[in-house]
This record gives structure tokens, C-alpha cells and sequence, in this order.
């Protein structure tokens, strides 16, 4: 390869690389003037920043927040005060579980529910919980409950990694505990 | 010289024969039908991929939550530009517009959602619902995600080595030395 030959290939190259930054900021620019518009005037658009934390995303129009204190929700479990519901499948479940808690997959929600909360009365103290900061199951379980009439529903956020951590009673499936 | 003709005109609707057709009276992107249905393809997945997302932000915006990836600040901003920006790319990449930056930046986002899917896979995280998870490894959704987006990666690479580095693709024939 001679000289002139190299120098063309590297004018190419810083070519093509300026091609791509002016193109590319272009594209991003474009499509971000085009969705912000559109987020502006939509019915429905989102608000530019939104709070994300558990406490708000549980609180309702009405100013009312879901969330449960794990200390809360370990004095309603002593005194037998609320039922404790779990929405993880129920594989997860049968691994481990708030003691006496029943199981209510949020992603099997319309086979579990008819079974699961025949006997309960709307006024029944629930508890919803899953497991992580961010798990939505809870929240989604609490928010369908809340519409289908029972409006005693809290959510327990993080809940299965707190209450162990607090070392407040667990149990397995029994299927599962016998085999081991 | 007719028969061989005729032939290539049947061959036309093959892949590769045209790959060694170099008839100068063929349309310059005839010669380079895999880079196209490549690029149509994936200007087709980008382009399905954002109607959902445009149709329903509220939703995407919790699904860019349960990734647990983004503070919480820019959930939202997120939300409301990614699927323009698939939008413009998927029809960039299949009208062959603004090529080098539309594939650039297409590969830019397909390495993020495999980085995303994978860092999540590999802390124990459900991205469907930003749960903590036993079972995520042997969760045949993940596994399907993981594969799917890996062809997706796959054909990314593919157009950006013909793009930019073999700069053939729809180049005009004169500009190539």
C-alpha cells in the first residue's frame, strides 16, 4: 500500500465518522423533538419526570398510600389481624413464604382468584407482597383488588426479603418441606 | 449471452446468485439483496417494536422501571423518546436513509437491551416485573428474550460491517475506489 493510498483510506474513515455523529445526532434529535411534541399533546402523555419511589407509586388519587411498614405488618401478622397475600408464582412460593400467607399469582391472576378468595369478605385486612424494591406484582395484585371491592388492601414493599431478614416466621409448602 | 440472460432473470429472486451478477443495467441495491432484507427486516422488528410503545408510554414507562437499570429521573424521558427513535430508524433503515448513523445508532440500542437483559439475568432480577427471582435462569421467557435478542444483535453486526467497514451497501457505483 503507498502513501496516497493510506491517506485516502484515513480521509474516508474520519469521512464516514463525521457521517455517523452529524447523523446520528440528527436522528436523536429528530426523534426527540417529534416525541416530545407528541407526548405534550396527546391525551394521556406522560409528565417529563415522574416519581418513582414505592410510596408514591402506592399512593392513590385520593392521597391515600397502600404501603405498609414491615413494623405495621408484622403486628397485624401477631395479632392474626390481616391476611397475608403472595403474588409470586407459586414455584416461589412453595420455596418459601410468610407463615400462614395464602397464594395469589399475580400472573395466573384469573384461575387463582375465584378459588383463593371465596371466603374472604371485602372488609378483610389483606397484605400483598412480593419480592424486590422494584417487583410490581404486589402493587398490581392490591390495584385489582381495590377495583373488585376490597378496600382493605395494603402493600408490603420488598416484602419477602424484609421479613426474612427480620427473621419473622416463615414456612415452606408442605409437599416441599417433606421432601427434605 | 440470451440464455445466461434469461437464467440470472430467474435468479433474480435468489439471495446470493445475484451476489456474483455484476450486470451493470441491474438497480445498484439489487446486487446486495441480503444487506437489504436484512436492513428490511430489522427496520420492520424496530418499527413493530415502537407502535405498542407510542400506543401505551404509561406502560412502557413501568416496564423501563422493572428493568431497575435507569434512576428515576429519566424513567419517563426514556419512556416518551426511545420508541420515536425505533420508529425513525426502523424507516431509515428501510428506505436506506442517513445509513451510517440510522445503523450506528440502531446497534447502539440493540447493545443496550442485550447488556440490560443480561446484567438483569445475571443479578437474579424478573424483568417482566422488576422482582427478585429464583427461577429466572430457567425461565423459558428470559431464555427466549436472550436467544431472540442475540439474531437481533447478530443482524446489527452484519450491517454495520457492510456499512462501515466494507462501505459497500447501496454505495453508488462511481463513488467506490
Amino acid at each position: 500500500m503507498d502513501r496516497v493510498e493510506v491517506m485516502n483510506m484515513t480521509n474516508k474513515d474520519s469521512r464516514v465518522l463525521f457521517q455517523v455523529i452529524l447523523q446520528g445526532g440528527a436522528i436523536l434529535a429528530l426523534a426527540s423533538v417529534i416525541a416530545l411534541s407528541v407526548n405534550q399533546f396527546r391525551p394521556g402523555g406522560l409528565p417529563l419526570v415522574a416519581d418513582w419511589s414505592p410510596d408514591a407509586q402506592l399512593t392513590l388519587g385520593s392521597g391515600d398510600s397502600l404501603m405498609i411498614s414491615l413494623d405495621e405488618a408484622g403486628m397485624l401478622f401477631f395479632d392474626r389481624a390481616a391476611l397475608f397475600l403472595d403474588a409470586r408464582s407459586s414455584d416461589e412460593y412453595a420455596e418459601g413464604h410468610i407463615e400462614g400467607a395464602v397464594n395469589l399469582p399475580w400472573d395466573e391472576f384469573d384461575e387463582h382468584f375465584a378459588p383463593v378468595m371465596a371466603d374472604i369478605s371485602p372488609e378483610t385486612p389483606l397484605i400483598t407482597y412480593c419480592d424486590g424494591e422494584g417487583c410490581a406484582l404486589s402493587k398490581e395484585l392490591a390495584m385489582t383488588l381495590l377495583a373488585k371491592g376490597y378496600n382493605n388492601v395494603r402493600v408490603l414493599v420488598n416484602g419477602w426479603t424484609l421479613w426474612q431478614e427480620k427473621r419473622l416466621p416463615v414456612e415452606m409448602s408442605e409437599n416441599l418441606s417433606h421432601n427434605q | 449471452m440470451e440464455h445466461s440472460r434469461e437464467n440470472s432473470a430467474i435468479c433474480s429472486q435468489n439471495m446470493e446468485a445475484d451476489d456474483h451478477d455484476h450486470d451493470t443495467s441491474l438497480p445498484a441495491g439489487a446486487r446486495h439483496h441480503a444487506q437489504f432484507w436484512i436492513r428490511l427486516l430489522l427496520g420492520a422488528i424496530f418499527i413493530i417494536a415502537s407502535a405498542d410503545k407510542i400506543y401505551n408510554p404509561e406502560g412502557f414507562a413501568q416496564a423501563v422501571y422493572n428493568y431497575q437499570i435507569l434512576p428515576d429521573a429519566l424513567i419517563n424521558l426514556t419512556a416518551i423518546i426511545l420508541p420515536w427513535l425505533e420508529l425513525i430508524l426502523g424507516i431509515f433503515l428501510i428506505v436506506g436513509f442517513w445509513l451510517p448513523g440510522a445503523v450506528t445508532l440502531a446497534n447502539g440500542l440493540l447493545v443496550v437491551f442485550f447488556g440490560s437483559l443480561v446484567f438483569n439475568v445475571a443479578r437474579g432480577l424478573d424483568v417482566h416485573c422488576g422482582c427478585f427471582s429464583t427461577s429466572t435462569d430457567g425461565d423459558p421467557t428470559t431464555a427466549w428474550y436472550l436467544i431472540r435478542d442475540s439474531a437481533f444483535l447478530l443482524m446489527g453486526a452484519y450491517l454495520f460491517f457492510k456499512v462501515m467497514i466494507s462501505r459497500k451497501l447501496e454505495e453508488p457505483i462511481g463513488a467506490r475506489s
